[in-house]
C-alpha cells in the first residue's frame, strides 16, 4: 500500500524537463511540433507494455513473456483482420493477449509456481507459436484502417498516442481508484498479510496477469498499426525494456510499491533520450550504452535517497 | 542445502534416457558417434554459461547479462587476436568477462542494487559496447589456429566439450567442496543469518557475479572460436537459456539451493531435446514451442508432486 512519494515523483518530471531543455538548446529541430509527435509515436507502444508489466510487478510477479505474447497476438490478429476485417482483428488481438495472460496467471495462482519460470516458458512457447502460424513470414494486406491508426493525427496529436493514453488511463484508474487496485498493491506488499485479511489472493493474481495480457494485446494493435503488417518477431526484447521503464518509473521489483504516473515518466524519459541522442548523431550502439548506464545510475540514486527499510 | 533435490532433478536422468531411446528409435543417426560429438560441441557454450548462472542464482540473485557479455567478449577477444596474437586475445576475452562480472558484483554487493536491475543495465551496456567497438561489423581475418579451440578435437572429444567438462568439475568443487561455495549457498538461503554467522556476505555475493562473468567470458571465447570470427550480435537470448538450464536442474530462484550435477542434467536435457527434434525434422519454430511447454510442465509437475506428499 505504501505509495512512494517525495523525491521520485518530483525527480522524474524534472529529469524529463531537463532533458528537453538540454536537447532543445543543442538542436533546434528537437523542439519542433513534428519531433514532439515523433516522440509521442515512439513512446506509445512502450507505454502500454510498461503498464502491462506494472500490473504484474505491483502484484508481486514478473512477466518475461510480454514481448512474445505481443508477437502471437499481432500475427493472429493480423490474419483475422485480413480475412474478416478490422474490428474482428482488433478483438482477436485483445483476446489472444488476455488468453495468454490467463494461462500465465492461472499457472502462477493455481500451482504457486515462480512467475519468472512460467513466463520464461511462455516467452519461448508464444514466440514459437507465432513463428509456426506464419511459417516465419510477415502477414501483409491489412485493412487500411490500421495504417490510418498508425500515422493519422487528431489535431496535433497522433492517434496512436491517444490509444496509448486511453490504455494508460484505464490502467491508472484500475490501479489507483478501485478495490482491485488496492488488493493488487496489498498482495504485492505482503501476500500472507493480504490472505489473512481476506483478500482472495489467487483470484487477483490471475486477474493481474489477465489485465497484463489484455494490455499486451493493445500493444500488439499499436504495433500492427505502426508497421502496417503482422510480424511474428514483433515485440522481441520488449519484456526487458518494459521492466526497465517501469523500474525507472519507481515500480519496485519487490512488488506493492510505485505509481502508474511514474511509469509514464519512465517511458517518456527513455523516449526523449532516444530521440534526442539520435538527433545529436549518436549511433544506436552508443545509445544502448548510455541508456544502460543511466538506468543503473537512476535506480541507484533512487535507492540511496530512500530511508533504509 | 541438505534437502533432497526437487522431483524434476531426481527423474531427469530417467527422462533423459527415455527421450534418448525415443529419438534413437525414430532416427538411428541420433546415437551415432558423429551426432553425439556434435551435441557435445553444441552444448558446451550453454554448459559453461549455465554454471555461471547457477552461482548467481544460488547466491540469491540472477544474471541477465551473460548473453551480452558474450557479444562484447567475442569482439574484444578477436580484435586482440588480430592485433596481438591468440594467447593475448583469449586472455583479454576471459579477462573482459571477469571484469564485467566484477562490475556486476560491485553493483549488487557494494551499491546494493537489485541483481535483476544491475544485470539488466549491463545487458544493454555490454551489447551497446560490442556494437560500438566494431561499428556493428563482424571481426574477420581471425587466424585459423584460433578456430581449433572451437572446431578441434582431443582424441574423440571436441575441445569445447573438454573445456565444458572442466568447468563443470571446477564449478562442482567450488560450490560443493570449497568454503566459498558453501558461503555463497548460505548467503542465498538467508543473507541476514549468514551475516550473523560471520560470513562475509558482500564478498560472497560479489564473488558469485565475478564467477558468472568470468565463465561468460570463457563461453564468449569458445563461441567465437567455433564461429571463427568476432560477432557483436551473438549470445542474444542465452541469458534466458542459461536460466532455464539451471532451474530445470533444480536451482531454486531466490537462492540457497542448487547443484552442478543438476545443472549438467538441465543442459543435457535442453541440448538433446533440441538435437533430437532437429534430427526428426521438427522445425526450429516448433522446438521453441516444445521447450517452452517443457519448462512449464516441469515446474508444475514439481509443485504437484510436493502437494501430494
Amino acid at each position: 500500500m505504501a505509495v512512494r512519494g517525495g523525491a521520485r515523483l518530483w525527480g522524474l518530471p524534472l529529469v524529463a524537463l531537463l532533458l528537453c531543455l538540454v536537447f532543445g538548446l543543442m538542436d533546434p529541430r528537437f523542439a519542433s511540433l513534428s519531433n514532439a509527435q515523433n516522440i509521442l509515436r515512439q513512446s506509445s507502444i512502450l507505454l502500454v507494455v510498461a503498464l502491462a508489466q506494472t500490473f504484474v510487478i505491483l502484484s508481486g510477479g514478473l512477466d518475461l513473456s510480454i514481448g512474445s505474447v505481443i508477437g502471437v497476438a499481432n500475427v493472429l490478429g493480423a490474419m483475422v483482420a485480413v480475412a474478416h476485417g478490422f474490428l474482428p482483428g482488433v478483438l482477436t488481438m485483445l483476446a489472444v493477449g488476455a488468453a495468454c495472460g490467463a494461462v500465465n496467471g492461472g499457472l502462477v495462482a493455481l500451482f504457486r509456481v515462480s512467475p519468472l519460470i512460467v513466463t520464461l516458458g511462455m516467452l519461448s512457447l508464444a514466440r514459437g507459436a507465432a513463428l509456426i502460424i506464419t511459417d516465419g513470414m510477415t502477414v501483409g494486406g491489412l485493412p487500411k484502417t490500421f495504417v490510418a491508426l498508425g500515422w493519422e493525427t487528431l489535431g496535433p496529436i497522433p492517434v496512436i498516442a491517444i490509444l496509448a493514453a486511453a490504455g494508460f488511463l484505464f490502467g491508472w484508474v484500475l490501479l489507483g481508484r478501485t478495490v482491485a487496485g488496492r488488493y493488487w498493491y496489498h498482495i504485492g506488499g505482503n501476500e500472507e498479510a493480504a490472505r489473512l485479511s481476506g483478500v482472495p489472493v489467487r483470484h487477483y493474481k490471475l486477474l493481474a496477469f489477465l489485465m497484463s495480457g489484455a494490455l499486451a494485446g493493445l500493444a500488439a494493435l499499436l504495433h500492427t498499426a505502426r508497421s502496417a503488417s503482422g510480424h511474428p518477431l514483433a515485440g522481441v526484447g520488449l519484456e526487458l525494456s518494459s521492466i526497465a521503464a517501469s523500474v525507472l518509473g519507481g515500480i519496485s521489483l519487490r512488488g506493492g510499491e510505485g505509481r502508474p504516473v511514474g511509469v509514464l515518466f519512465g517511458v517518456l524519459i527513455f523516449a526523449i533520450l532516444g530521440n534526442g541522442l539520435t538527433l545529436l548523431g549518436f549511433s544506436s550502439y552508443l545509445q544502448l550504452m548510455i541508456m544502460g548506464a543511466i538506468f543503473i545510475a537512476a535506480v541507484w540514486l533512487d535507492l540511496r535517497s530512500q530511508p533504509p527499510a | 542445502m541438505a534437502r533432497a533435490a526437487p522431483f524434476r532433478v531426481q527423474i531427469l536422468p530417467v527422462v533423459l534416457l527415455a527421450m534418448g531411446s525415443v529419438f534413437a528409435l525414430m532416427e538411428p543417426r541420433f546415437v551415432s558417434a558423429e551426432n553425439l560429438t556434435n551435441v557435445a560441441r553444441q552444448l558446451s557454450v550453454l554448459a559453461i554459461l549455465a554454471c555461471g548462472q547457477l552461482f548467481a542464482i544460488v547466491s540469491g540473485g540472477i544474471d541477465l547479462s551473460p548473453g551480452s557479455i558474450i557479444g562484447l567478449v567475442s569482439v574484444v577477444s578477436t580484435l586482440m587476436i588480430v592485433e596481438h596474437g591468440i594467447a593475448p586475445g583469449i586472455a583479454a576475452g576471459v579477462g573482459m568477462g571477469g571484469l564485467l562480472g566484477v562490475v556486476n558484483g560491485a553493483m549488487v554487493a557494494g551499491l546494493r542494487i537489485p541483481p535483476m536491475i544491475a544485470t539488466l543495465g549491463m545487458l544493454y551496456f555490454a551489447r551497446g559496447a560490442a556494437f560500438a567497438l566494431t561499428g556493428g561489423m563482424p571481426v574477420e581475418r581471425v587466424p585459423q589456429a584460433f578456430a581449433l579451440l572451437g572446431k578441434g578435437s582431443v582424441g574423440p572429444l571436441p575441445v569445447p566439450a573438454v573445456i565444458a567438462g572442466a568447468v563443470f568439475l571446477a564449478s562442482h568443487v567450488v560450490l560443493a567442496r570449497l568454503r566459498i561455495g558453501r558461503y555463497i549457498l548460505a548467503v542465498g538461503a538467508g543473507e541476514e543469518s549468514a551475516r550473523l554467522a560471520g560470513i562475509p556476505t558482500r564478498f560472497c555475493k560479489a564473488a558469485a557475479y565475478v564467477l558468472a562473468g568470468f565463465l561468460a567470458g570463457l563461453a564468449g571465447v569458445v563461441l567465437s572460436a567455433r564461429m571463427g570470427s568476432g560477432q557483436p550480435a551473438i549470445g542474444e537470448g542465452l541469458e534466458f537459456e542459461s536460466i532455464a538450464a539451471a532451474v530445470l536442474g533444480g536451482a531454486k530462484l531466490g537462492g540457497g539451493e542448487g547443484r552442478v550435477l543438476g545443472t549438467v542434467f538441465g543442459v543435457l536435457f535442453l541440448a538433446l531435446l533440441g538435437n533430437g527434434l532437429n534430427l526428426v525434422r521438427v522445425s526450429s519454430f516448433t522446438q521453441m514451442l516444445v521447450i517452452g511447454a517443457v519448462l512449464i510442465v516441469a515446474i508444475v509437475a514439481d509443485r504437484l508432486r510436493q502437494g501430494w506428499r
